[in-house]
């Protein structure tokens, strides 16, 4: 009898273990709730970035700064930026798209292309990048390029060119749990890629507000 | 001791009495009400004719040259459905909506706009709002300062927006405005939270009746215009949607604009979206150059330099 309850205890944390599934196999990263990342101010507080000469000065005179200038005009965080804020976004997949839907930022979204199509030859330079994806066993990788230069990568002011080339690693290790790792290449800032890592808890059942930047400077 | 309800002699007398003031004065107090009410409408603008509508004014933009070099027009098929019955709202494509200025008015500004005439059953707040925001030319239009344009504005407005559909949910993202999203919870039941925080989108609860998708949306904090033309809202409003692919290439469009607060009664309006194949969204942020909105001045004189 006791070997029941043990087998039952059991199957009740293998069942809280498991990560929700779609229908076509691949993890389900919304199901219900919004992500919240850990808020990351600095991605690489010790180590050692390979920065190029200008992008050291620039990182500095960003970090002297504090306040980020697109912040208060209300234009997006960018890329990884709005993955490292401490705001809500959630997932929203489909068979050939996955949506980011962000609280902050703006209300804006970012869309991942699933269907296998490559980068544009010639993007438009966006705040928030041309993304697409694919899945590597559990996780979803999302590439994304097309940027403008105009966002930081991070609270702390890590600076980019146009040239940046975004990978991202999202695994979701449990219910609640993501693991978030990103790699930046930008040969117009840094000497070679370099790469950092969070993490970021589901809120089961919670929905995004809306939380309109510019109701706070439009009046 | 006498039976209930049953009272003799003086008793009765006093008792029919009593019944007898209590009418006379349920009467006086009727008639008091109605005498107060009706000094109180006296007073009233409404005593005096309303204003008229102001006048649509006319085209904004010169009349365009025929097109030349678009490929056929694509034919439409039926609608198309998941597997599971539902309508499908997406596909390869985008809805357009194009310039519709004006919920009330078949033509607007030269241009088609909502699908049938209505006769608004304006508040005298909310005419006389309208009358201003039309005849200066919509200088305050929260749209030009990048502000959301809200529901049901979008269905009017000339940006593209997509429908993505998943068991729980219908996402609208839309490229206009700063590339927002909005998301329509589906429940039968309908229930929206309690004490919503006022928003410019509102709170969407949906479900399907048949090939109809119906939206009933709250929560709004009364800021948004309901068109270009500049019909007003207040917080009070209350939307029900209903959205119909009657064939793969046609979105008909219907809202109902319940707000007390700004018009006497519920009033409907319509629109037909198409769909434009092979449409993809592009990010459109809207206040990254925004330098348009201080020279919106109505009919002011322009500054002299």
């Amino acid at each position: 009898m006791k070997y029941c309850y043990f087998l039952a205890a059991l199957a009740v944390v293998h069942a809280q273990g498991q990560i929700p599934r779609l229908a076509d196999g691949n993890p389900d990263l919304g199901a219900d709730g919004v992500w919240l990342p850990l808020h990351v101010a600095d991605l690489a507080p010790k180590a050692d970035v390979p920065f190029q000469a200008w992008a050291k000065l620039k990182f500095q005179e960003n970090s002297a700064m504090k306040r980020n200038e697109t912040d208060l005009r209300c234009l997006p965080p960018g890329v990884p930026r709005i993955t490292l804020m401490p705001r809500p976004f959630e997932i929203v997949q489909t068979s050939n798209r996955i949506l980011f839907l962000y609280e902050g930022g703006g209300h804006v979204f970012r869309q991942v292309w699933m269907d296998g199509r490559a980068h544009p030859k010639d993007p438009n330079p966006d705040w928030l990048g041309h993304s697409i994806g694919h899945w590597e066993g559990e996780v979803l990788v999302v590439d994304s390029v097309g940027f403008n230069d105009m966002t930081w990568l991070d609270d702390a002011g890590h600076p980019h060119t146009e040239r940046l080339h975004v990978s991202e690693r999202y695994a979701r290790t449990g219910p609640l749990t993501m693991k978030y790792d990103v790699v930046i290449d930008d040969p117009g800032a840094y000497s070679r890629p370099w790469m950092s890592s969070s993490s970021l808890s589901f809120r089961r059942g919670e929905k995004l507000a809306e939380d309109i930047c510019l109701d706070r400077i439009s009046k | 001791m006498a039976e209930p309800g049953k009272v003799k002699g003086p008793m009765k007398l006093a008792q029919n009495a009593c019944r007898t003031k209590q009418l006379l004065s349920g009467a006086t107090l009727v008639g008091l009400a109605w005498l107060s009410l009706a000094s109180s409408y006296a007073q009233q603008p409404a005593a005096v004719p309303n204003p008229p509508l102001a006048k649509d004014p006319g085209p904004f933009l010169p009349a365009r040259p025929p097109a030349e070099g678009r490929g056929p027009r694509p034919v439409a098929g039926p609608a198309p459905h998941f597997p599971d019955g539902r309508p499908d709202f997406g596909g390869d494509g985008a809805w357009f909506p194009g310039f519709n200025g004006n919920l009330a008015e078949t033509t607007w500004k030269g241009v088609k706009s909502a699908d049938t005439h209505v006769d608004v059953p304006f508040l005298p707040w909310t005419l006389k709002t309208y009358n201003e925001r039309v005849e200066n030319l919509a200088k305050d239009d929260p749209e030009a300062k990048c502000l959301p344009v809200g529901v049901p504005r979008f269905m009017f407005d000339p940006y593209a927006f997509q429908m993505i559909q998943t068991r729980n949910q219908v996402v609208f993202v839309f490229e206009g405005d700063n590339y927002l999203w909005r998301v329509v919870n589906l429940d039968p039941a309908g229930t929206h939270p309690k004490n919503l925080k006022p928003a410019w989108l509102g709170d969407a609860v949906g479900h399907y009746e048949g090939d109809t998708l119906v939206v009933d949306v709250t929560g709004f904090n009364g800021l948004a215009w309901l068109d270009q033309a500049g019909h007003a809202t207040s917080d009070k409003l209350h939307l029900t949607e209903r959205y119909t692919r009657t064939d793969s290439l046609t979105l008909k469009y219907e809202v109902t604009i319940d707000d007390p607060g700004a018009y006497s009664k519920p009033w409907t309006a319509s629109n037909t979206v198409r769909w434009r194949p092979g449409l993809e969204l592009m990010e459109n942020i809207c206040q990254e150059n925004e330098k348009s909105s201080i020279h919106m001045i109505g009919n002011a004189e322009p500054e002299k330099k």
